[in-house]
């Protein structure tokens, strides 16, 4: 109990201090989590308790995620949405996969640091846009969309990761069956629930975090990610009031993820076979080839250097979906890996997002 | 130059504007209830911005408009744009000690000032256009609508302020 009131506290102090610096907390958040829990004072260890707090943290941010992925939304993007996600998907992982292969990395492990490599940081992208006020921008656009483009394909990772523990069928007959049954039962309980979100009183709360959790309750009964099933369910539930959904679980979301930060920092074991040297490599890559990506973006979507300059300095955060996937998948080097990476691209990335506009006159 | 309206997810929705000169103007109506607003100036590459709260967005809106309020403590005054002449006040007051009891009718509000009472806020409660029997009670806050001067008017005469 007093080490959870403890790290909340702390994190609390660090996201007054990055926040006035306008700075990402989430590097903090773990940081702080490294530095007090196994690899540093071990002040903060492991508890059965902390380690649920930090699962919901997962669980909640993955359904706030699938909140946004309402379904007749996606379908009416147009060519710009999905060129733009394949070449950043395309690009990223090639060079992601290429890079932890050439560091020594094994296929399977390579894969999980790929997804993680590929993968941006929709909170402090979004963050920034909003910070640096770019809004205006037509970049922003793709870049916000690309980030809705990213959350699709988190979900294939996921389940391409996770088949490796099962027979790939199995699972993608599972998953499916899931996916159909959530979305035929809120299609059923449509009316009576929008009635039900409606009310002043304590039950469209109680309902939320109910449904949240039996949707990982079931997910472990029939051994398919967690993570699936609760995008899943936020994915069916967009259909009736996401905003209602998003504003219930938006406090959940919030303080079990900082727990989530923090714990996965704790569990970090930097004392394992990770050179300095590899993690320092696929961060400066990871930096590398988000520019890249975002500059063939911006001359193919827009037409011109400045929009690649743009987008490509935005996306090079790479944050919490990156954690995740390390936390799930992850073995104590890749994690430690992906930390050394978030933390760099996150830092890095967000004076490239502020100081873009001096990037593109470089270059001009 | 119509207005076009963008989803950004995670964000808002956008809407922009390009003027007849080629200025563009883009308000963000974000999910946090804070408002962006844009203005990228033809030729310029960087846009200057502001970000708003709700009501601050609601004044510079209604200015636009051409419906000025202008709120002086706790009133508003309004003014048409059709009917330049005509600036009406609506104000709030607490009712004191010396009008306790009294009816509306027996103060005589609107023949001796020209004011109308709209509604009277009693404990939480609202009574909305009260009948001329209504009778006020210490702490009630009444909303009155009037010209200028017959709120000046119904101060002195009235209030006693």
């Amino acid at each position: 109990m007093e080490q959870i009131a403890l790290a909340l506290f702390i994190c609390l102090i660090l996201a007054i201090v990055s926040k006035s610096l306008s700075f990402p907390p989430i590097p903090f958040y773990i940081l702080a989590g490294v530095l007090l829990g196994n690899s540093g004072l071990k002040i903060i260890g492991e508890s059965e308790v902390f380690h649920f707090f930090s699962q919901l943290g997962l669980i909640f941010l993955l359904f706030y995620i699938g909140l946004e992925l309402k379904p007749e939304r996606l379908m009416g993007r147009g060519s710009v949405f999905m060129t733009s996600g394949l070449i950043d998907l395309n690009v990223n992982m090639l060079i992601g996969f290429f890079a932890a292969l050439a560091i020594g990395f094994s296929y399977y492990e390579a894969f999980v640091v790929t997804s993680a490599f590929y993968i941006s940081s929709s909170a402090m992208v979004i963050a920034s846009l909003i910070e640096n006020k770019k809004l205006i921008l037509p970049e922003a656009e793709t870049v916000v969309w690309l980030m809705i483009f990213e959350d699709i394909v988190l979900v294939f990772l996921i389940f391409v990761i996770s088949a490796e523990t099962q027979h790939p069928f199995i699972l993608m007959l599972k998953v499916i069956a899931v996916v159909c049954l959530l979305f035929a039962i809120v299609k059923v309980v449509k009316r009576p629930l929008l009635k039900l979100l409606q009310r002043d009183d304590e039950l469209p709360v109680i309902l939320t975090f109910s449904a949240v959790l039996f949707a990982a309750f079931i997910s472990r009964y029939l051994n398919i990610p967690e993570v699936l099933t609760v995008i899943a369910l936020g994915s069916a539930l967009s259909t009736t009031n996401p905003r209602a959904f998003e504003r219930i679980s938006r406090p959940f979301k919030d303080v079990f993820l900082v727990l989530f930060f923090f714990f996965f920092g704790i569990s970090i074991d930097f004392s394992g076979n990770l050179s300095l040297m590899q993690a320092l490599i696929i961060s400066f890559v990871a930096i590398l080839s988000k520019l890249f990506s975002g500059f063939l973006v911006g001359r193919i979507v827009h037409r011109t250097n400045s929009a690649g300059i743009e987008i490509g300095a935005n996306t090079i955060a790479r944050g919490e979906f990156s954690i995740a996937i390390a936390a799930i998948y992850g073995s104590e080097i890749v994690s430690a890996t992906v930390t050394a990476m978030v933390i760099l691209t996150s830092i890095v990335g967000s004076f490239m997002a502020k100081y873009s506009s001096k990037l593109k006159a470089r270059f001009d | 130059m119509g207005i076009k309206s963008v989803e950004l997810p995670g964000i808002g929705t956008k809407y922009e504007l390009e003027t007849e000169k080629g200025d563009k103007i883009a308000i963000v109506f974000m999910d946090s209830e804070r408002i962006q607003l844009y203005i990228l100036e033809k030729g310029s590459e960087t846009p200057t911005a502001t970000e708003l709260n709700a009501w601050e967005a609601r004044r510079i809106g209604s200015i636009l408009t051409g419906a000025i309020i202008e709120a002086e403590r706790e009133a508003v005054e309004i003014a048409f744009s059709a009917l330049s002449d005509l600036r009406i006040s609506i104000h709030t007051y607490i009712i004191g000690k010396n009008l306790a009891g009294k009816s509306i009718r027996e103060l005589a509000i609107r023949r001796k000032t020209g004011v109308s009472i709209i509604a009277v806020s009693r404990k939480g409660k609202n009574v909305i256009n009260p009948p001329p029997s209504f009778s006020f009670e210490e702490g009630d806050v009444v909303v009155a609508i009037g010209e200028h001067n017959q709120l000046k008017t119904f101060e002195s005469e009235i209030l006693g302020i």
